[in-house]
C-alpha cells in the first residue's frame, strides 16, 4: 500500500466507527425508551388494574344511595381478556361518626359490584366512604387510594333551586362580542398546530386561559409552545417541554402558567410544570393519578382533576411543587374556590347538579333538567351569589352549549353557543370565565379562534 | 509541516467514512425507525363469544403503549417502544395499534367480513384488521351494527369518519366518558375522558354477540 493512502484510510475508519457507533447509541436509546422520566405513584399494591365507580357527590336528602363500581383486570399472559373475580367493602361513615361500617359489595352476573347506602347516612349533611376491593388474584386496591385517610364524600341536598330547561332549540346561537385572537393551522409564529391523519383524532390546541391584563395564553402543544396574545399587542411564543398529546392550561393571578402535560406515549404519569410569564420553567410535579383532565386556579394554588378517583389534588404553587404523595393527602371531592367555598358538579344525560359547599355543608345546590340529553359540564364556575354554568345540550346530530347563569334563586339569565368544535382540544376546557367575560375556544377547518362574550346582567 | 499534511489526509477520510456511516445504517434507521414490528408475530385462536368485560380487559392491555397508523401488535410493558415516529408513515413500523386496528383486536374480530364471530389476536400479532374508522361508523362487516349513542355502553365505541374510540367507562361526574383509544402518535393508546358522546361527528358503533 502506498504510504499516501494510510492518513486518508485511517481518517476513513476511524469516521466510519464514530458515526455507525453514534447512530447505533440513538437507534438503541429510542428502542429503549427514556427511563429518566416521570415516575409513578409511590403505593405498589400489585394491584394491576383499576378500579372504576363514578362518585354521586349530590343527593337527595333522606334516600338510599347505590354505589357502583367495576373492575378492570391485569391481563394474564396466557390469555389477556380472561375475567378476574373481584370482591370487597365499602366503607361507609357519617358527617358525625368517627368510625367507618363496612357494607360488602354484591356481584351481579357480569361481575359488577354495588352496594347500597341506607337512608339512613343521607339523612344529615352526607358521608364519607372508600372501597377495598380484592381482585381475587390476590391483589388489592382501595379507591380513593388513601383510603379512609383521604375519602370520597357525599353530600346532601334539600330546597335545591329546579332549573329546567324543557326541549332545546338548536340554531339559536349568539354571536361573539369579539374575536380576541385569531390563528391559522400551521407552525409558523402566527399560526397553531393541528395533529391530524388518517385513522387519529384531530387535535389543535388543547387549551387556553387568560391571565393579568386580559392576556390570554394558549397551549399549542403540537408545536411544543405557549402563546400568549397580550391585549392589544403582539402575540409572543414561549417554547415549552410538552410530551403527550394534549394538556390543560391555567394561569396564576401573578401570571405563573402552570400546564397539565399528560404525557401521553412518553411518560406513563401526567405532569404539571409551571412558567413565569417569558416562558422560563420553574418546577414541575407528578400527579398522584394516571389520568388527568383538568387544571384550575384555586386559593392555594392549582388543582387538578384526575382518575380513577376524580378528586381534585392541589399540585402547589410553583416552587416547591407537592409531591404525589401531599397531593393525595390534600385531595377533596370538591374544587376548591375564594372564601372557603368549593364547586361541586355531578350530571347525567337526564340531570346535572351543581352546588356551592363549604366544609360538610351546602351552601346553595341547583338542579338542571331538560328534555333534551345533556353532555358534558363544560364549566362551572362561582358569578355572584350563584355559579356560571356552561353544558352541552346534543341529539343525534346536533350539539350547542348552553350557557346558564345560576342565581340563589334559580336561572338568572342564559344563551346558546356554537360548539364551533372542528377540532379537538382538552375535553373540558374550551371555555373560561375572567371577570364578566365568558371567552371560548373555537375551531373550523382553516384555523382557530378565541371568542368573547360579555356575561352582563346583574350579578 | 508533516503533520498538516498528516491532517489534509485524515479529515477527508473522517468525512467520507461519516458519510459512509450514514448511508449504512442511518437510511435504514430513518425508514424503519425501531421496527417493533419485526419482533411481532401472527399468533391467533378462535373462540366462541366473550363478555364486554373481556374485551375491555384485554384492550387495557394497550393502554400506555404507543400508537402506529396501521400497526397492530403491543408487548404490554407500558412504554412506547417506539415514540416519535413521523406520523401518518405506516413504514416507520413502530409499535401499537391505531384506532381501528385496536378496535378489531378488542373486540375480537375475524379478518373475513362475513363472519361475525370471535377470535383472540395475541398482543405481539401484527394485524389491523379489514375495517377503518368510517367502517364502523357505518356499521360494516357482519359483527358490527350502528347504535344510538343514548344508548351506549361500555364496550361500545363512538366513530367518525377519522377516528374511533370505545367506552372503557360510560358518564363520569362531568358527564364524560372514559374511552379506550389509539389516540395520536405523540398521545399513544390510553384511556381519557372525552365528550365524544355529544359531538355529532361521531356515531354509536356496537360490535354484536358479546356472551
Amino acid at each position: 500500500m502506498k504510504r499516501s493512502w494510510r492518513w486518508p484510510l485511517a481518517g476513513f475508519v476511524v469516521g466510519g466507527l464514530v458515526g455507525a457507533t453514534l447512530l447505533t447509541v440513538n437507534i438503541v436509546g429510542a428502542f429503549v425508551g427514556d427511563s429518566a422520566g416521570v415516575v409513578g405513584p409511590q403505593v405498589d399494591s400489585g394491584f394491576n388494574g383499576e378500579i372504576l365507580h363514578t362518585p354521586p357527590l349530590l343527593v337527595p336528602r333522606g334516600q338510599p344511595v347505590e354505589l357502583g363500581y367495576e373492575v378492570v383486570c391485569a391481563p394474564s399472559p396466557d390469555r389477556p381478556g380472561a375475567a378476574c373475580s373481584p370482591k370487597g367493602s365499602v366503607h361507609v361513615r357519617g358527617v358525625e361518626d368517627r368510625d367507618f361500617i363496612d357494607v360488602p359489595l354484591a356481584a351481579d352476573r357480569d361481575g359488577r359490584l354495588s352496594a347500597t347506602i341506607g337512608a339512613g347516612y343521607t339523612l344529615g349533611a352526607g358521608f364519607d366512604y372508600y372501597v377495598d376491593i380484592e381482585d381475587g388474584r390476590g391483589a388489592s386496591q382501595s379507591l380513593p387510594g388513601a383510603g379512609r385517610d383521604s375519602p370520597q364524600h357525599v353530600w346532601t341536598v334539600a330546597g335545591e333551586a329546579n332549573v329546567d330547561l324543557n326541549e332545546h332549540v338548536f340554531g339559536r346561537t349568539r354571536a361573539p362580542d369579539e374575536i380576541v385572537a385569531e390563528m391559522a393551522w400551521g407552525s409558523g409564529d402566527r399560526q397553531l398546530g393541528l395533529s391530524s391523519g388518517p385513522e387519529q383524532a384531530r387535535i389543535g390546541p388543547s387549551a387556553f386561559d387568560v391571565g393579568p391584563e386580559r392576556a390570554v395564553v394558549v397551549l399549542d402543544q403540537v408545536n411544543k409552545r405557549l402563546v400568549v396574545y397580550p391585549r392589544g399587542g403582539t402575540p409572543r411564543n414561549l417554547p415549552i417541554p410538552f410530551d403527550g398529546g394534549e394538556g390543560d392550561l391555567a394561569v396564576g393571578g401573578n401570571g405563573t402558567i402552570y400546564v397539565l402535560d399528560d404525557g401521553g406515549a412518553a411518560a406513563p404519569m401526567p405532569v404539571v410544570r409551571s412558567f413565569d410569564g417569558d416562558g422560563r420553567p420553574i418546577a414541575g410535579t407528578p400527579i398522584a393519578e394516571p389520568v388527568a383532565d383538568m387544571i384550575r386556579m384555586g386559593p392555594d394554588g392549582p388543582v387538578v382533576h384526575s382518575y380513577p378517583s376524580e378528586l381534585w389534588f392541589p399540585t402547589g404553587i410553583a416552587k416547591p411543587p407537592l409531591s404525589p404523595a401531599r397531593q393525595i393527602e390534600l385531595a377533596r371531592p370538591g374544587r376548591a374556590a375564594e372564601g372557603g367555598l368549593e364547586v361541586v358538579v355531578h350530571a347525567s344525560p337526564r340531570q346535572a347538579r351543581f352546588a356551592l359547599v363549604r366544609g360538610g355543608q351546602v351552601v346553595s345546590s341547583w338542579l338542571v333538567t331538560s328534555s333534551t340529553s345533556l353532555g358534558e359540564v363544560q364549566l362551572a364556575e362561582p358569578y355572584g351569589d350563584g355559579l356560571l354554568v356552561v353544558l352541552r345540550l346534543w341529539t343525534e346530530s346536533q350539539a350547542e352549549f348552553r350557557v346558564l347563569r345560576l342565581a340563589r334563586a334559580g336561572l338568572a339569565g342564559s344563551f346558546s353557543v356554537d360548539r364551533a368544535e372542528w377540532a379537538e382540544s382538552a375535553s373540558l376546557s374550551r371555555f373560561r370565565l375572567h371577570g364578566d367575560t365568558l371567552y371560548q375556544l373555537r375551531s373550523d377547518s382553516s384555523g382557530t379562534e378565541i371568542a368573547a362574550f360579555e356575561i352582563g346582567g346583574t350579578k | 509541516m508533516r503533520n498538516r499534511a498528516k491532517l489534509a489526509g485524515l479529515l477527508p477520510g473522517v468525512v467520507g467514512g461519516l458519510m459512509l456511516a450514514v448511508l449504512v445504517f442511518g437510511a435504514p434507521a430513518g425508514a424503519y425507525h425501531t421496527d417493533f414490528q419485526g419482533h411481532c408475530n401472527g399468533s391467533f385462536l378462535n373462540l366462541g363469544p366473550i363478555t364486554r368485560g373481556e374485551s375491555r380487559n384485554y384492550a387495557y392491555s394497550a393502554a400506555a403503549e404507543g400508537y402506529q397508523w396501521g400497526g397492530g401488535c403491543w408487548n404490554n410493558d407500558n412504554i412506547d417502544q417506539s415514540p416519535g415516529d413521523p406520523p401518518g408513515d405506516p413504514n416507520t413500523r413502530g409499535e401499537g395499534p391505531d384506532c381501528s386496528g385496536f378496535t378489531f383486536k378488542a373486540w375480537y374480530e375475524r379478518a373475513e367480513t362475513p363472519d361475525p364471530w370471535f377470535r383472540y389476536h395475541y398482543l405481539m400479532q401484527n394485524v389491523h384488521g379489514p375495517y377503518t374508522a368510517a367502517d364502523f361508523k357505518y356499521g360494516v362487516g357482519a359483527p358490527n351494527i350502528t347504535v344510538a349513542k343514548a344508548n351506549t355502553i361500555f364496550a361500545d365505541a363512538f366513530a367518525s369518519t377519522y377516528h374511533i374510540g370505545m367506552i372503557y367507562w360510560a358518564q363520569t361526574g362531568y358527564n364524560e366518558d372514559r374511552i379506550i383509544e389509539a389516540k395520536c402518535e405523540a398521545c399513544g393508546t390510553g384511556t381519557w375522558p372525552r365528550t365524544y358522546r355529544g359531538n355529532p361527528d361521531y356515531s354509536g358503533a356496537r360490535r354484536l354477540y358479546w356472551s
